[in-house]
């Protein structure tokens, strides 16, 4: 067992503890929601442009093929077709898009000369209508030479496979063994050893709005504005600049109102690559967004679509000794983000546990499909399904309960900061309480009871049970730290805030982040009204375009309440000091004696005399003379909080540092009913306890877990990509890729405890995705349970009606 | 995802209708609810040249009871149909597989005999009116025909319709005592179309032991089909426990299903016994009551 | 085998949210665009284009409907109703919004009109609903942030509250 020697010392150490907090902590109504409710938010599907054309995509039918010619003349001859690029024309006026792998795997909008999955974008329109563009789509005449197709991702690993790029000696784009700590040695010393062959499908954040960006050339001055619902115009605008062919201080990106992304418009580079080219092309604004099918088939929104060989030794009394993870993952045909859903799941793959060793070999296989990207979860999902899947299978046989095989294992409170295997760092917890209380509120007891009753009716319930870890805050270094030699080893998560007040006393907040769906102008204006004493009601927000020098990573890795915090509350302070200096100076007092109480400056302890936040405001403004000596004018500050504590890996990647160390943790307790004969799976109910440290807003945060389970319920019973035998998309539509609906949902009972991070402002975690990481696991339990006198197993999500019912007669069960 | 451009036609009455459909034939496609033809439409997986729609046609609405039979017009709205008290009392059991159609809002603009002349073999309506052994009226500018339900599917979205032909209406023959009905269902998710799906009729004799019986699989084969091993297993049984056993089991013989994303044919096989168990079971149940309970 | 049609313009007369407009469209011009497009109005949105998600629902003569899935040309006569027609002017939210911002009923906002379209026509004819009532009327609207629980509750919220005002009207 391995421990944190210090406190960090770049920590600012958070003060959860001081004073009596007004608006931290509070239910505060969302400032975001009147603009949505009234269809007043502009979202980019929205943005109209004078003189704006439409875009479409014409999408490969075959999963591999080489491109023998592209006749564009028909479409060419459509009234109002504006421009129909191939992708040789496009690649003249856009380049590749930007890449974290470093292996040579290039990649274009759209193809030349092959393409390596269905859907992939052949040919690009742009039209007066959307109509016109698709009727251009359809009018294109393309010959493809089909090649095979490569599907299964172990055949794939063969040396003979079909080679999906030539510029690889192999399918496997990756592979790595990673050992750390005695792994053997825990193997060699263990009682049992249990092992489960897992499959985790691919599935898609699918958003309900589709990934799309409306772009407008100046051909004159050189310059690109761009709106999208991309998150990183404010991290990688540069990596855009680039691949739209203009020099970065003549690319403007504008965000716009997000139709939700969980993880999968981080970077949305296609769309702004599509419709850059047609803007180029035409000399018009162009906007490109996504269909469905598009967004299905070819957006980069997969998630992980891995295989797993797991084993976990335990010493005989279950004390969990040691852990191996031997796992395929199908990357799809491209490698744009490299394995960095692998450096994700270093973060936590050993739990809530302590476990002491682990050894991770991850090969990474390149297949006809679409590539992955980042679906909420981001790699840790598939880990928390495989590894509380051995430790119920360790329960059942070994005869320790679930619960208390857990509470024997758990990292006790006074060990934070834990230090894990692989090197990153668990901030606190307490994870006993929160399994005794998750117990406590599903009233096990009860359940129990009624499962007995059911199962004489010969109906089958069952309980589910996981604690898993939900990993917050994420630093660069995830992105990279597999390879020894990374082509860009960055270590910045920067987030940004700007604060003005002015004249008036009017508070305006500027913040570098979209609004993805979540909640960023009411977690700033909560800090602000905290800091000042005002009502958040009165703090204006507004989103800073890439123009501004707004540094921001955005939201992603569950971050965003933790970071925009950290740097609403240091501007909040850098202004407040400055109106306490002022005030100080025109009640010609010490600062040291000014306080800032419910939006006035006052003498500590003396309220009779005091400013409000206009008369600083306008002393600042107008006032010069007015002011101390070495004040400039007005009230403005930028703080940028960059990620609160992080450190480098090793050289020898034995210790990967720490990159996610604000460590959230749930405990999930599903019930379910199986129908054994037709394999359909009913959640009763669904109890979930959580801690993400100092809960920001009660309500949010709750919402966050609730949307985050109801995926899980997803992850769990319906979502999944299916692939043909010759790699045809079988699931483009939502009519086959299936989301649950609000029949498919159980009452959730959610229950927080608060155990504050010591790393973070206020001690806030995130929690943006922990309900997706705790419920898919948590409903298999709930399954094997259901179906333990059948003797079943779940290894394979998601769990459909005829996975079920093939369980259930594998096992002998059912008619 | 937008459709095609089409030219389209608004008759306001039923001859004006089979004018045009005669004059454009196979080039034109019937616009009723168009739950299902605008979808295709949008994925441009149907570019008719024409489209007539037939929501302005008069007389098409009406849903009415005459000599023991039920007749719904073309342009009768599932929705009308489901929360009917006539086809609640006259013909449960199309009420019941309605219910299980799509949602709410999706049903109070598709059709009853739109979803019967799209004929999905996955679809619930035209499952319905096979196991009650339903017509098709057919209407052309040559006349008028009945087509018996077991005629009218050809195949995956075909029916024995000519170009130039409209669905003008369905009639079942209305439910009598002593005839229990039930529909059953997997769907993966509620509202979505069901992977298998049953519909049975069953008639208790006057001898106590199972008269005429009618099982319709939906999700089962490339249209809707019979269980007519099952129906023979159950005709002139007693009903019991080992009957409908018998008779479920006997369910899948013959079937050759569909395989998709949601479920191979063995599945719909399994299926298709399973749910012809459970809905003979509830039609026994119901035959033997006063009334159908729905 | 017919001539070669012309897919002439249809010309309709249609009323959206108390505006009556006189408009030539495009026989294939989907309500779901017509709105976006011409009309300016984008607080409708369009999720799938297949009638599977209900985020474009509006209401056409007081029937939820999947704009999606209805022609333009098909609604000559016809009322619409979208999302843009319920809070007031001066930014006063109608019961139905103001519930969904008090349940905290929605997060990206995109499922959000279809949602309470959808509502609007449920509680036009259920005073009172029960969750279950709410599931029947909106369970084919999808929403990919909030896991429905306070969409229900908002519009359970919401119907207590028009009930209020009925009363007090009344």
């Amino acid at each position: 067992m391995s421990t944190v020697e210090d406190r960090p010392t770049t920590a600012t150490t958070g003060s959860p503890r001081e004073g009596e907090r007004r608006w931290i902590g509070r239910s505060v109504a969302r400032k975001e929601d009147p603009k949505l409710l009234a269809g007043r938010a502009t979202y980019v599907g929205d943005v109209m442009l004078p003189g704006m054309l439409y875009g479409a995509v014409l999408g490969s039918p075959h999963a591999h093929a080489r491109i023998v010619s592209i006749d564009t003349s028909a479409a060419e001859a459509i009234p109002g077709v504006a421009a129909v690029l191939t992708g040789a024309q496009a690649a003249e006026l856009v380049n590749p898009m930007p890449a974290f792998c470093a292996e040579p795997v290039p990649q274009t909008a759209v193809a030349i000369e092959r393409v390596r999955y269905p859907g992939e974008a052949v040919a690009i329109v742009a039209a007066t209508d959307r109509y016109i563009a698709e009727d251009a789509c359809a009018a294109i005449r393309v010959e493809y030479e089909v090649l095979p197709a490569v599907v299964d991702p172990e055949a794939a690993m063969a040396a003979d496979a079909t080679r999906i790029h030539e510029t690889l000696d192999s399918n496997v784009a990756f592979h790595r063994v990673l050992d750390f700590g005695d792994v053997e040695g825990d193997l060699a010393r263990a009682h049992t050893i249990v092992r489960t062959r897992a499959r985790w499908h691919r599935m898609c954040a699918s958003p309900m709005e589709t990934a799309g960006a409306v772009a407008s050339w100046n051909p004159f001055d050189k310059s690109m504005t761009v709106y999208s619902n991309s998150n990183f115009h404010n991290f990688l605008p540069w990596a855009f600049a680039g691949m739209l062919g203009v020099s970065t201080n003549r690319m403007r990106m504008i965000p716009c109102a997000v139709g939700g992304s969980f993880g999968s418009k981080h970077f949305i580079t296609k769309v702004l690559a599509i419709a850059g080219a047609l803007t180029k092309a035409t000399g018009k604004p162009v906007q490109y967004m996504e269909d469905r099918v598009d967004n299905i088939a070819a957006n980069d929104n997969v998630g992980c679509d891995r295989i797993y060989d797991a084993e976990l030794a335990l010493a005989e009394d279950g004390e969990m000794l040691g852990l191996t993870l031997k796992i395929v993952d199908d990357y799809g045909a491209y490698f744009q983000f490299a394995h960095g859903q692998h450096g994700n799941a270093m973060a936590q793959p050993t739990g809530p546990y302590r476990i002491g060793s682990l050894r991770y070999d991850v090969s990474c296989v390149l297949t006809n499909k679409v590539q992955q990207g980042f679906f909420r979860g981001a790699g840790a999902d598939p880990g928390n399904f495989v590894l509380e899947r051995l430790v119920d299978k360790a329960s059942e046989v070994m005869g320790i309960d679930r619960a208390e095989i857990r509470r024997r294992n758990f990292i006790a409170p006074e060990q934070f900061p834990f230090k894990t295997p692989p090197g990153n760092v668990y901030d606190s917890g307490n994870y006993a309480a929160v399994l005794d209380r998750a117990l406590e509120l599903a009233g096990i007891d009860d359940w129990r009871a009624e499962q007995e009753r059911m199962r004489a009716e010969g109906r089958y319930l069952g309980i589910g049970l996981a604690t898993c870890q939900e990993r917050t805050g994420y630093n660069a270094s995830e992105w990279w730290f597999l390879y020894d030699n990374p082509p860009l080893p960055a270590t910045s998560t920067p987030e940004s805030v700007k604060i003005d007040v002015d004249a008036m006393g009017g508070v305006r907040v500027e913040v570098g982040c979209p609004l993805w769906g979540n909640s960023p102008e009411t977690v700033v204006s909560q800090v602000v009204a905290e800091e000042f004493g005002i009502d958040p009601a009165d703090v204006s927000v507004t989103y800073a375009d890439s123009t501004t020098g707004a540094m921001s990573a955005g939201p992603g890795g569950s971050r965003l309440t933790i970071m925009l915090s950290g740097a609403t509350r240091g501007a909040a302070r850098t202004i407040r000091d400055k109106m306490i200096r002022i005030a100080a100076h025109a009640m010609e007092m010490d600062p040291a004696d000014v306080e800032c109480v419910d939006g006035t400056f006052r003498a500590k302890g003396a309220p009779g005399t005091s400013m409000s936040m206009a008369d600083i405001g306008m002393r600042a403004a107008l006032f010069f003379h007015s002011t101390p000596e070495d004040e400039s004018s007005g009230l403005v500050a930028v703080h940028t909080y960059d990620h609160p504590y992080s450190t480098p890996p090793s050289d020898d990647r034995k210790d990967m540092g720490a990159f996610y160390p604000m460590v959230s943790h749930a405990c999930h307790i599903p019930i379910v009913e199986v129908d054994v004969e037709t394999g359909l799976v009913t959640l009763r109910a669904y109890y979930a306890v959580n801690d993400c440290g100092t809960v920001m807003n009660p309500t949010l945060v709750e919402g966050q877990i609730v949307g985050g389970i109801v995926q899980g319920i997803g992850a769990a019973l319906m979502e999944e990509y299916r692939y043909g035998e010759d790699g045809a998309l079988d699931t483009p539509t939502f009519r086959e890729y299936l989301m649950p609906s609000m029949h498919e949902v159980p009452e959730i009972v959610v229950e927080h405890l608060e155990t504050p991070s010591p790393f973070t402002e206020y001690g806030v975690k995130g929690a943006g995705e922990g309900g997706r990481l705790v419920a898919p696991t948590a409903i298999a339990s709930a399954v094997d349970d259901a179906l333990k006198p059948l003797g079943v197993w779940v290894d394979e999500l998601p769990m459909t009606p005829e996975r079920v019912v093939n369980l259930v007669q594998g096992a002998g069960g059912g008619s | 995802m937008k459709p095609a451009a089409f030219a389209y036609l608004a008759p306001r009455d039923l001859d004006e209708a089979l004018d045009q459909l005669a004059e454009h034939g196979a080039d034109a496609r019937v616009l009723a609810g168009g739950q299902s033809l605008v979808r295709l439409m949008n994925a441009r997986l149907a570019s008719p040249a024409v489209v007539v729609d037939i929501n302005r046609v008069a007389g098409l609405d009406a849903l009415e009871r005459h000599n023991g039979t039920l007749r719904l017009g073309a342009t009768v709205r599932q929705r009308t149909s489901e929360l009917s008290p006539d086809v609640a009392a006259h013909a449960p059991l199309l009420a019941e597989a309605g219910a299980h159609v799509a949602h709410a809002p999706v049903r109070s603009r598709g059709t009853v005999v739109g979803s019967v002349a799209f004929a999905d073999p996955s679809a619930e309506l035209p499952t319905a009116l096979l196991a009650l052994d339903g017509r098709v009226v057919v209407r052309s500018r040559s006349g008028e025909r009945t087509v018996e339900a077991d005629d009218f599917f050809t195949g995956p979205f075909t029916t024995s319709l000519a170009p130039g032909e409209m669905v003008v209406a369905v009639e079942v023959p209305v439910t009598t005592a002593g005839t229990g009905t039930a529909f059953v269902e997997v769907a993966r998710r509620h509202g979505d179309l069901p992977v298998c799906g049953v519909a049975a009729t069953v008639t208790r004799g006057d001898d106590g032991r199972v008269g005429a019986t009618r099982i319709a699989l939906c999700g089962a084969g490339e249209r809707p089909v019979r269980a007519r091993a099952a129906e023979d297993a159950l005709t002139g049984s007693d009903g019991g426990t080992d009957a409908v056993a018998e008779a479920a089991a006997r369910a899948s013989e013959g079937l050759s299903p569909i395989a998709d994303c949601h479920g191979s044919a063995d599945f719909r096989r399994h299926l298709a016994r399973v749910l012809t168990g459970r809905a003979l079971r509830t039609a026994i149940d119901r035959a033997a009551g006063e009334a159908n309970d729905v | 085998m017919s001539e070669v049609v012309t897919p002439e313009k249809v010309r309709i007369r249609i009323t959206v949210n108390d505006t009556a407009h006189d408009l030539l469209v495009e026989p294939r011009t989907l309500l779901a665009d017509l709105l976006r497009g011409e009309l300016e109005l984008t607080g409708t949105h369009v999720g799938c284009e297949q009638g599977v998600c209900g985020a474009c629902t509006v209401l056409v003569d007081g029937a939820a409907t999947r704009s999606c899935l209805v022609f333009a040309a098909q609604l000559d006569g016809a009322t619409v109703r979208t999302v843009e027609s319920l809070a007031g002017a001066d930014g006063t939210l109608h019961p139905i919004q103001q519930a969904f911002h008090e349940n905290h009923g929605l997060q990206c906002g995109f499922c959000t009109p279809g949602m309470l379209m959808g509502a609007c026509e449920l509680l036009e004819r259920t005073t009172a609903p029960e969750p279950d009532d709410v599931r029947e009327a909106l369970g084919g609207n999808l929403c990919r942030c909030t896991g429905y629980q306070n969409i229900v509750k908002s519009v359970c919220a919401a119907g207590a509250a028009l009930a209020t005002e009925r009363n007090g009207q009344a």
